[in-house]
């Protein structure tokens, strides 16, 4: 059977993840969705942990959980009122479309996962001890990465620019 | 020799173009000198020619002016033609012509738009001109269809008047139809001969096979029918009296409608080669003349009267090709030029003199109030008839000689009866017109001013010695000489030795006196004149309208094409073509609309697209 | 642990996404379903680079963070400014694009 050598734990985290992910776009309310994405963000750290990349998951929490989630939280307490409103209009775009447009998708992926010849179990490397540690993945991240990286950096700083830009109040 | 040729030809196109131009702004007196003096210098150019001819000049014959058209298997020259025959009819054209300008002057002295009629008169006499001087079939295609337009111009002269413009536009189209068969000659003949130049034709004629031979001269005649007026394309002529009246003496009378009858002569060997074709000439001629003639007897318009007599004469010059006498054609063609144009001035002095009535039910007594156009016209009538020695009586005689000497025997009874009738429906129109009481506006009538007199005494003269040109004492006869290239039948050569009294003349002519006699007495009669086919009897009537070919014509040709022509404008082109046009601005539109709905807006629907895209690129690079 | 299971589990972390983009009509919560999306191309992305030994893949989620921390940033300030402009949080109102 190709799910053999799936532990509990990753099926417990699998389960977790799609159920929460349901959960973000089925919940009520906007504060409910943005806590099932929290438990999302938490059980992919989870599952980072279990294909040993520690540095990713340290990464996602600190980064995901800690600064976007918190973000989005913040606008979503800031809209609550807002919210509430949008029942008032009546939906501008037909349903039935998009309702084709998701079945559509779905059928292509259920069928592109059919159709893979899937490669053998691998097992996990050994001949890496230092694999997904912070430390190699520092050395390649300021030794072969290093553009990408001040890249990275200054996209930030774009971004902080742009927001400040943004956000102002007409003055 | 050929300068003055160059500038004959080319005189009257300036004189078209000049007045043209200024037309707007030049006076009377100006369009009167260019329009006349055009014409006059031409005469006088052709006049200087033939007096050098006389002195023994040679004739230069044939002159191309330049390559008109040079590719690869066609090779079209604008060559002019100079031979005899065609210095004849230039003479003709522009000697006639001229006289009838100067009566223009007369006729049209209350007209505003003399510049215009002064402009296409002489665009007339070019057209004619390069028509009679063409070498090459093509150049005498130009002036063929130049003088259809010249003459559609002139009919419809007056064009406001609904009739004129019918009349305009019926001469145009049936003339049409003459010049599609002379077209279709043309190309066969180019396809045949492989050249058009006139000449080369004539002389390769024997070469050709005679069943396409036969074909080429039955286009041609076809295309004379239709120009010249002949039975089943007649019905123009008389409608084209709509026109002012010189227009229809020159054009209608002396010659355009005479330029099928020069084709045919200047084609004769080709002609000669056909004995097929050149019998239906024959037999549609005397045809025409016989049935002409009697529809002239029942008109009750004067113009119409005459017009139909174009139509008879012009049937007799058709019957003399047929019979072979070419020359007896030309020369009946020269002596009725003459003729028909004093019968037609005189009758416009009338005309203009009662201000624009044509109908002789109208006029009458006019012999004491304008005793010199009596004079003339009834000069006219005599000469017309036959009788000796006026000019129609030496050709018109010669015509029947020759018919009755070819053993044309139908055609010759039917001649004879036709120039009877001639004489007959002349003699009651000069009685309708001149003798008798005075109708109520008849009462008014002044003789014409001199201007309008003198041409016409001019053709009376040359009426009354035109003849003698066949004469001969002791010399050849000096037309014959002058046109020494035509075969002479062997009556016509026998004239070389005098003039001979035959029987037939003798029984020709006493017919007619004693016809004329007859007509006289009936139509002085006061109280049987107008009940004697002015207005009418059952049997009147028919023969007034041509024996209904007019309506014939009408309900075979006219209606289906009018009907086509109302279907098309009023049921297709609303409401399928527009109806198609406007579908597809429709079509577009909606289609547009379906599109506008793609840019909704909306985010989610982009989104919905943008999943769709994805889907399928997943499909293909995948799966 | 099989590949098979990783994929069905991403993809249908993905597919929520997509139809949480679909069907939510507040723009928040619409941006929120992005971040799911990104999320799921994140595990992938570890999985394989752990199938095969290559850190390559693990770089890659990082810098796939940090991108997404910074439009994460400027969408929220889009959807606050909108929000100043048409009083609404609903996608269906964002409709002044049309053509």
């Amino acid at each position: 059977m190709a799910l053999a050598g799936v532990s509990f734990i990753q099926w417990l985290l699998g389960a977790m993840l799609i159920f929460s992910s349901l959960g973000v776009i089925l919940a009520k309310k906007p504060m409910h969705s943005g806590l099932f994405f929290l438990l999302v963000l938490l059980t992919l750290a989870g599952f980072y942990l279990e294909l040993s990349a520690q540095f990713i998951a340290a990464v996602q929490l600190l980064i995901y959980a800690g600064a976007i989630l918190v973000i989005f939280v913040f606008v979503i307490v800031l809209f609550q009122d807002a919210h509430a409103q949008i029942i008032k209009y009546a939906s501008r775009c037909k349903p039935l479309w998009l309702a084709l447009a998701a079945f559509a998708l779905t059928l292509t992926l259920v069928a592109v996962v059919f159709s893979l010849t899937l490669p053998p179990t691998v097992a996990l490397h050994t001949d890496k001890p230092n694999f997904g540690t912070v430390q190699s993945l520092g050395i390649d991240l300021y030794s072969q990465f290093f553009f990408p990286f001040e890249v990275a950096s200054l996209v930030i700083l774009l971004a902080i620019v742009g927001v400040i830009y943004f956000a102002k109040k007409e003055s | 020799m050929l300068n003055l040729v160059y500038a004959a030809l080319g005189l009257p196109l300036v004189g078209f173009l000049l007045l043209m131009t200024i037309s707007s702004f030049c006076t009377r007196k100006q369009s009167y000198i260019i329009g006349c003096g055009a014409i006059l210098s031409a005469f006088a150019c052709f006049g200087i020619v033939l007096v050098r001819h006389i002195l023994g000049e040679p004739l230069v014959v044939e002159y191309a002016l330049f390559e008109w058209v040079h590719l690869q298997k066609i090779n079209v020259a604008f060559t002019i033609h100079f031979d005899a025959l065609a210095l004849l009819m230039s003479l003709i054209v522009t000697g006639v012509g001229f006289l009838i300008h100067v009566y223009s002057i007369g006729y049209m002295e209350e007209e505003e738009d003399h510049a215009r009629y002064f402009a296409c008169m002489n665009f007339f006499i070019f057209a004619m001109l390069l028509l009679v001087l063409a070498g090459d079939l093509i150049v005498l295609f130009m002036g063929w269809e130049g003088v259809g337009l010249a003459s559609y111009l002139l009919i419809g002269f007056w064009y406001t008047r609904l009739p004129a413009a019918y009349a305009a536009k019926k001469a145009f189209i049936i003339n049409r139809i003459g010049d599609f068969g002379l077209l279709l000659g043309i190309v066969l003949t180019f396809y045949y001969f492989g050249t058009t130049h006139i000449a080369t034709i004539l002389q390769k004629g024997g070469a050709i096979s005679v069943d396409i031979l036969t074909i080429i001269t039955g286009l041609y005649f076809i295309g004379a029918i239709g120009k010249s007026a002949q039975l089943p394309l007649f019905t123009w002529l008389p409608d084209a009296m709509e026109g002012p009246t010189p227009v229809s003496a020159l054009i209608h009378a002396a010659t355009m409608v005479t330029a099928g009858v020069y084709l045919i002569v200047r084609m004769y060997s080709l002609f000669m080669l056909t004995p097929l074709v050149l019998q239906v000439v024959g037999i549609v001629g005397g045809i025409t003349a016989l049935f002409a003639a009697i529809c002239a007897t029942a008109q009750v318009d004067l113009k119409r009267v005459l017009a139909y007599s174009t139509i008879s004469q012009l049937g007799f010059m058709f019957l003399a090709c047929g019979a072979g006498a070419f020359y007896a054609a030309i020369f009946h063609l020269t002596t009725h030029a003459f003729i028909k144009a004093l019968l037609f001035l005189t009758a416009g002095n009338v005309v203009h003199m009662l201000h624009g009535n044509t109908l002789m039910s109208k006029m009458g007594g006019l012999s004491k109030r304008m005793p010199k156009t009596n004079y003339l016209f009834f000069l006219g009538v005599l000469s017309l008839s036959g009788l000796p020695p006026l000019a129609a009586f030496f050709s018109k005689d010669l015509i029947l000689e020759q018919v009755h000497a070819a053993d044309l025997n139908w055609l010759f009874y039917a001649a004879f009866v036709a120039s009877v009738l001639t004489a007959i429906y002349c003699m009651r129109a000069y009685c309708l017109v001149f003798t008798g009481r005075a109708s109520e506006s008849a009462l008014s009538a002044k003789e014409a001013p001199l201007v309008m007199l003198i041409p016409a005494l001019v053709l009376a003269l040359l009426d009354i010695f035109g003849g003698f040109l066949e004469y001969n004492y002791k010399h050849a006869i000096l037309l014959q000489q002058f046109l020494d290239f035509i075969i002479l039948t062997p009556v016509e050569a026998e004239l070389q030795n005098g003039l001979k009294w035959t029987d037939t003349q003798s029984v020709v002519v006493a017919s007619v006196i004693a016809s004329m006699l007859i007509v006289a007495w009936i139509y002085t009669r006061p109280y049987k004149r107008f009940a004697k086919g002015v207005n009418s009897a059952k049997f009147s009537e028919i023969v007034q309208k041509a024996f209904f070919i007019n309506e014939f014509y009408y309900f075979i040709f006219v209606r289906p094409l009018k009907a086509c022509a109302k279907f098309v404008s009023g049921i297709l082109e609303p409401q399928v073509f527009t109806y198609m046009l406007q579908w597809i601005g429709t079509f577009t539109q909606k289609f547009a609309i379906v599109l506008q709905s793609l840019q909704s807006g909306q985010t989610r629907s982009y989104v919905a697209w943008i999943v769709l895209g994805a889907t399928f690129l997943i499909c293909f690079l995948v799966l | 642990m099989p590949l098979l299971y990783i994929m069905v589990i991403s993809l249908s972390m993905f597919t929520i996404g997509i139809i949480g983009a679909l069907v939510k009509r507040n723009a928040l919560l619409f941006f929120l379903s992005i971040e799911l999306m990104l999320n799921a191309a994140n595990l992938l992305f570890v999985y394989f680079a752990q199938s095969w030994g290559n850190q390559i893949g693990l770089l890659w989620v990082f810098f796939v963070l940090v991108i997404a921390a910074a439009e994460v940033a400027i969408g929220l300030a889009l959807i606050i400014n909108l929000f100043r402009q048409k009083q609404v949080v609903d996608v269906d109102q964002y409709n002044d694009l049309r053509g």
